[in-house]
């Protein structure tokens, strides 16, 4: 045997032994990747944990990963492997003489003709398995089938993370899109030309805004994301009206830069298209339970002495038989005036959903105006009517529904405006008063409570 | 290889064989004991001396013999005794009166001899054991103002017995350190004592034919000293002899640099003795008990506990398995 086929066979060797290695590490590896995805699986199980899967296979791919780094840098070395040949039954002569190649001398020469002479002749003797044990291999064969069928079987909490995780990716883009509009609302604050009172109003806006966000922020199921996307379209198309009309005094007012009321003008547009945006996304077949709370319904045709209209707000006696006309912004939910005269009102033109009726003497007026204006009446479910102080039709004590109205969340049942559950309120406030049951000196306060509201 | 002559004393392969033969011959005259004849055949081959521990007609002194015999060496016993003085071991000046008058004259002791067997060298008084100091390593022996060198090969071979304990004089580690092995020799089996009855008790002795001489073996022992020791193999015999030391709960004194050396010269020789040219782990592991076990002194745990000197070896060796 040469000196260079000598070496040759230690590098084999040595070759046979990094791959056995590599495979030995990559089975342990695999044992304690399965393992950790098998927890991470077991988890989402009883955790909402979206990433179950995918922090399963990061554990296989980082073990995977470690096996081969701590396979590369403790691989075997050249005497390293001669040792292993030498446990073969070579009493150590292999890495003498690999220790020795470089030396001269005869005993080293003796040595070394005997060490490739007893490799040469007891070459089938060295034997290195690169397989593991199947014992071995069987355990993380074991594990990843439990992991795959753990990653496959559904479950409660798996579709609550993936709910969770939807809502949380809308919100954190309806957290940037309000960041947006709140930005755009400080840069208007700052225009000189505004009153105080303008810019308090900007102020309350942005306020309400940040409210939103920290809603968004806080949602942790899709009934949560609906609610709070209603009350953003709310806010939007709120403060898209209130921001038009700033801007149209602004740009009555001789001393405002027109830059500013046209900035004022394209952020109103802007905020009441996504309100329609939320309204569409959010509320999808729920508008159609309008036909209550119409506003600016006008002009009800040949309505006269509309009574009980239910709902209308701001429905202004009918008129005349008039065809109704655009619906204005919502004032004061209000029950629908008497029409007069009034028969057959028709709907309003660019009306949305919302209606008033009302009867009147010599006939019924109708409105429908658009939903533009605040919620601006109580809504009282049927479950809770006629309990305690609030009253209501309770025709049925079931759980009522809400839905959505054009200017916001209703529920079935019956709806008060504002005023009369205020005057109910009072006439309690009133009431307990006469009756003694308040502390002495807090008569006044309650009093001057009320007629603030007047 | 080519500059040794096929056959000569410079041939590896050769005296490798003829070490090999006469170790053969010795187990001739020597029922059993192979363990024993290996160990002393290794400590000639190194130059060692050996301390051998044991009861009394055990084949001690048949052995040494026998090896002279095989090698060709001369051969002294020294029976040490309480009242044994230095001069009657290493010799002593005498006046000659002779026709020009009278002057000293150095008259050699029994030490004067290739292989000197030193029995129960305990039952000597410090003084004496301590005259075999210099002769044990320096192989010299001085007198008055004068050295004497020992013919070479010189071997010491003492004996002493682990019983009866009183009126001895243990050996001092100092002088313990010398001896290269301490081998304990133990009582034979049933089998082997129904040999030495036959052998020693029978009509004909084994004839023990020479089968080498002194140049052969210092010529072998010069073989021995050049086999190449793999980093390997010399880090597990490093371990070894550091594992006597800090951190072993049973040592209070681990062993000297003088036992690294010692098991390496064992290790070469038994290699050499098997016919390779290289030290094993094996051969390391097998020559560790005779060179570490009078090495090391065991703390009052390893005795309270019963535990030995070799109990204590073999776990360090344990602790040390390569592959």
């Amino acid at each position: 045997m040469e000196q260079r086929e000598f070496v040759k066979e230690i590098r084999n060797c040595r070759r046979r032994l990094n791959l056995a290695g590599f495979l030995r590490k990559l089975v342990t590896a695999l044992t304690i990747g399965a393992a950790a995805g098998i927890l991470f699986q077991a988890a989402s199980f009883v955790i909402p944990l979206y990433y179950a899967g995918s922090y399963a296979v990061l554990a296989l791919v980082l073990a995977l990963i470690a096996a081969a780094v701590t396979a590369y840098v403790k691989r075997t070395g050249m005497e390293q492997a001669a040792l292993v040949m030498d446990s073969f039954g070579f009493d150590e002569r292999i890495v003498t003489a690999y220790g020795n190649l470089d030396k001269e001398g005869a005993f080293v020469a003796l040595q070394r003709a005997d060490a490739m002479g007893q490799l040469q002749a007891h070459r089938d003797k060295i034997r290195i398995t690169l397989l593991p044990p199947w014992k071995r291999t069987g355990v993380p064969a074991g594990l990843l089938a439990v992991l795959l069928v753990l990653a496959l079987v559904p479950s409660e909490m798996k579709e609550r993370a993936e709910e969770l995780h939807r809502v949380r990716e809308d919100a954190k883009e309806k957290v940037q899109e309000i960041e947006e509009v709140v930005e755009a609302l400080e840069q208007l604050d700052q225009a000189e030309e505004l009153t105080p009172e303008q810019q308090a109003l900007l102020q309350e806006m942005i306020e309400s805004l940040q409210a939103s966000q920290e809603e968004y922020r806080q949602l942790s199921s899709d009934e949560m994301m609906r609610a709070a996307a209603e009350k953003l379209e709310y806010r939007y198309e709120n403060m898209g009206s209130q921001l038009a009309g700033l801007a149209q005094s602004l740009q009555n007012g001789a001393a405002v830069s027109s830059v500013t009321a046209e900035s004022m003008q394209a952020l109103a547009e802007k905020m009441q298209e996504m309100g329609s945006a939320q309204l569409a996304k959010g509320n999808a077949g729920q508008s159609g339970n309008g036909g209550q709370n119409g506003q600016g319904g006008q002009s009800g045709q040949d309505g006269s002495n509309g009574g009980s209209g239910q709902n209308g707000s701001g429905g202004q006696p009918a008129q005349s038989g008039q065809s109704a006309q655009s619906g204005q912004p919502a004032q004061s939910g209000q029950s629908g005036q008497s029409g007069q005269n009034g028969d057959g009102g028709q709907s309003g033109q660019n009306g949305s959903s919302g209606q008033g009726d009302g009867s009147g003497q010599n006939g019924s007026g109708r409105g429908t105006g658009t939903a533009s204006t605040p919620h601006d009446y109580v809504s009282i479910p049927n479950d809770i009517a006629d309990s305690g102080n609030l009253t209501g039709n309770a025709v049925d004590h079931d759980a009522s529904e809400y839905f959505h109205a054009q200017n916001g969340l209703s529920w079935e049942g019956t709806h008060m405006s504002h005023e009369a559950v205020i005057g109910h309120y009072e006439q309690n406030a009133y009431e307990g008063i006469a009756a003694g049951k308040y502390p002495s000196g807090m008569e006044e306060v309650i009093k001057e409570y009320f007629s603030n509201f007047d | 290889m080519s500059e040794w002559v096929n056959g000569g004393l410079q041939d590896p392969v050769y005296m490798a064989q003829r070490i090999a033969a006469c170790e053969r011959e010795v187990q001739k005259g020597i029922i059993g004991q192979r363990e024993i004849i290996r160990q002393v055949m290794l400590a000639m081959l190194t130059g060692g001396n050996v301390l051998l521990e044991g009861m009394p007609g055990l084949g001690k002194t048949r052995l040494v013999s026998t090896i002279g015999k095989v090698f060709d060496l001369s051969f002294k016993r020294i029976q040490f005794t309480p009242d044994l003085m230095p001069s009657d071991v290493t010799g002593t000046n005498i006046i000659i009166r002779n026709e020009q008058g009278s002057a000293f004259s150095f008259e050699r002791g029994p030490i004067f001899a290739n292989l000197i067997l030193a029995d129960e060298i305990n039952r000597a008084t410090p003084k004496t054991q301590s005259a075999l100091l210099e002769a044990m390593q320096e192989h010299t022996v001085t007198v008055g103002n004068d050295s004497h060198a020992l013919e070479e090969p010189f071997f010491v071979l003492a004996t002493q017995n682990p019983i009866e304990n009183e009126g001895t004089y243990p050996l001092p580690e100092a002088q313990l350190d010398r001896f290269m092995f301490k081998i304990l020799v133990r009582f034979p089996g049933r089998e082997e004592l129904k040999g030495i009855v036959a052998l020693t008790e029978g009509s004909q002795e084994p004839e023990i034919t020479k089968q080498m001489d002194s140049r052969g073996l210092m010529a072998a022992r010069a073989l021995v000293n050049q086999i190449p020791i793999a980093d390997a193999v010399m880090d597990y015999l490093l371990d070894i002899v550091m594992d006597t030391h800090a951190g072993n709960p049973y040592i209070r004194e681990g062993a000297s640099p003088r036992a690294a050396q010692a098991l390496i010269r064992a290790a070469r020789a038994k290699a050499f003795l098997e016919g390779r040219f290289n030290v094993s782990f094996q051969d390391v592991k097998e020559t560790a008990f005779p060179v570490l076990r009078h090495r090391i002194i065991l703390n009052f745990d390893a005795v309270s506990e019963g535990i030995s000197e070799d109990d204590v070896i073999e776990k360090i060796l344990e602790e040390n398995a390569r592959l």
